[in-house]
């Protein structure tokens, strides 16, 4: 139980980000310590003070996270019972409540206390300026315009970077493997995937044996991704280049198809 | 012009149609055209799940096309309805002029509107010209193009195209499904509909539930001063919007970062609801007519949590449960956690689907 206790304590602190120096977590907590010992209104005290007091109780419970967990089989969304709280509507409250008639003056405090205790959103690593209306790089769009058929699907081999883009503009286009591999924690195993991602050099024999299983009538290479001969001895045509992309066309499936 | 006209049919006039029936069963006073939208989507999305869900389990062939015929009838009858009690109750709208309403405010509250427009503003313009990248979008995204292109709902994995059995975990949030049927009746690709139309609907409509928390908290008193403290907490709340980002697991987080998303929906949008109604059991007047809106509106609250995620079925029984509990020590008033009860039973009905097709397998 302790170990469990322990674990709460764990997601609590990942999800308020005290490891990243977020302290938003302590402008709520004391709003919440505020609102306990001032708000008179037992509706407002009922849904802002004894509510988010007992879900936190709750969320460090081990029997609750141990029947939580059992139920949803799932213990990666336990962080999610902490949107209960709406931290931001509580926070809210309290500190304008705090101000009282300081009402200006107030305004600005909280917003320099918020700027400085949180973290802007926009400056996250995965938000870039948008190419296109998809909100998808150029380069994968531009890819499968050049292969996608007219009629029917194709299987087509691409590279990690590309594997989350593909199909979000055309499921006419499949893959041998998806997004499942490129996450560590889910722990699959994908003989392509080995193949084309992991291998220091591809070995190009191999590789085209797997990849005609499928069979990928495209194979797409980053252009330095190395390869212990050109796939073009292999039954490959270099079909196109996009950007730092390479499509090889296989003449093999080709005439199968 | 077609995806024009698309978008402003079911984002804009549907909604409001629908939202008419539960706003017929409350009083005037708070009969407002923000709350008119709020209970039409609520309840436009629970629609969409009565008709979805069935369609994803008992249809094999189509189901996406069948589910969306379905919807449409019921959504175009249901707004029908929810015009006509309108039309019918007519004198007893008291629609504010908002020039009224900006005469009566001082120039410091003025401004603090204009701020906090200003920052909403912000926050679209991001979602427009900035993209998001999020893994997850392989998954829900995906999925709502496929109902699109191949008309299936479910039974093709995105991730690869193959075909695959139902996912429970996934198979009961409808809301990919809901882009799918936006992004089919505007004819707009439902990639674009979830990253770029998405975030322009549902920002302005998370702001309209914090607005509505926020009249509750600070619009209802005669002091001026106190009323002026609403502009303070939406600028307040759209701050806490842009820097809540202290980790990747805040829903202020999900709110801005995959807006699109179920998920995001049911932490930035569904559960505020549930605080907004939380709020509204004790205000104004006793009226059993008033009453029954506002439950109709909790229903389809709770009916929503369901469309966006599974888990959030069991965080709102959760919170329902909880806030239950503390409001009926408070207020000394224990019926209202048999009144929260039955506002859940459509939650408890989608449990029990869950929990059937999940472990149904032990059944064969």
């Amino acid at each position: 139980m302790w170990g469990i206790f322990l674990e709460s304590v764990v997601i609590f602190k990942n999800y308020m980000g005290f490891h990243e120096n977020g302290y938003l977590a302590g402008i709520y907590l004391f709003v919440l310590l505020y609102l306990w010992l001032t708000e008179k209104d037992k509706r407002k005290r009922a849904v802002f003070v004894y509510a988010p007091t007992l879900l936190l109780l709750m969320f460090f419970c081990p029997l609750f996270r141990k029947i939580f967990v059992r139920l949803l089989e799932d213990s990666e969304t336990y962080y999610r019972l902490l949107w209960l709280l709406q931290m931001s509507i509580v926070s809210a409250y309290g500190l304008i409540k705090l101000c009282g008639r300081h009402r200006r003056i107030g305004l600005v405090v909280i917003c320099v206390a918020i700027i400085a205790c949180g973290n802007y959103v926009y400056d996250s690593e995965h938000i870039t300026k948008a190419e296109n209306a998809y909100h998808l790089p150029q380069e994968a769009i531009d890819i499968v315009d050049l292969i996608e058929p007219e009629e029917g699907r194709i299987t087509v081999l691409v590279p990690a970077d590309l594997i989350y883009y593909v199909r979000q503009y055309s499921t006419n286009i499949e893959l041998p493997y998806g997004r499942e591999m490129l996450i560590a924690r889910w722990d699959y195993h994908h003989a392509m995937y080995e193949a084309m991602e992991k291998a220091d050099v591809i070995e190009t024999e191999t590789f085209a044996e797997l990849a005609r299983q499928y069979p990928c009538a495209y194979v797409i290479l980053k252009v330095d991704r190395e390869t212990d001969k050109p796939l073009t001895e292999c039954g490959y045509a270099l079909y196109d280049r996009v950007g730092d992309y390479l499509i090889y066309k296989d003449l093999e499936t080709d005439d199968a198809i | 012009m077609i995806q024009v006209f698309g978008l402003l049919l079911w984002l804009v006039i549907i909604p409001i149609g629908i939202g008419l029936i539960p706003v017929h069963f409350l009083s005037t006073d708070k009969r407002r055209p923000g709350i008119v939208l709020l209970a039409g989507y609520f309840g436009m999305w629970a629609v969409f799940e009565v008709v979805a869900i069935p369609a994803v389990i008992f249809v094999k062939y189509n189901n996406f096309t069948i589910a969306s015929n379905c919807f449409t009838v019921l959504a175009i009858l249901c707004a029908a309805a929810g015009v006509w009690l309108a039309y019918r109750d007519r004198r007893e709208w008291k629609l504010p002029s908002p020039l009224a309403l900006v005469r009566e405010m001082s120039w410091a509250e003025r401004i603090e509107w204009l701020l906090f427009f200003a920052l909403i503003a912000f926050q679209l313009y991001k979602a427009a010209a900035y993209a998001s990248f999020d893994g997850d979008d392989a998954y829900y995204v995906v999925e709502s193009l496929i109902a699109q292109q191949a008309d299936v709902m479910y039974k093709i994995l995105p991730y690869t195209g193959r075909p695959t059995d139902l996912d429970v975990r996934h198979v009961l949030a409808v809301f990919p499904m809901w882009v799918a049927y936006v992004a089919v009746k505007s004819d707009i690709h439902a990639t674009i509909v979830s990253h770029l139309v998405m975030p322009m609907v549902l920002i302005p409509l998370t702001y309209l539930v914090y607005y509505e928390v926020g009249k509750l908290l600070f619009g209802k008193s005669a002091e001026k001063n106190h009323r002026e403290n609403l502009p303070v907490f939406m600028i307040v709340m759209a701050m806490f919007q842009i820097f809540g980002n202290v980790s990747i697991y805040t829903n202020e987080t999900f709110f801005l970062t995959r807006t699109w998303q179920g998920k995001a929906v049911a932490g930035s949008l569904v559960i505020p609801a549930l605080f907004w109604m939380f709020l509204l059991i004790y205000d104004g007047t006793k009226k059993k007519r008033a009453d029954i809106g506002m439950w109709i509106i909790f229903v389809c609250i709770n009916m929503t949590a369901g469309v966006c995620s599974s888990i959030a079925v069991f965080l709102a029984c959760i919170l329902m449960a909880v806030t239950a509990f503390c409001l009926a020590v408070t207020e000394r008033d224990y019926k209202v956690i048999i009144k929260m009860a039955a506002v859940c039973i459509p939650n408890v009905v989608y449990m029990m689907i869950y929990v059937i097709m999940g472990y149904s397998y032990l059944l064969k």
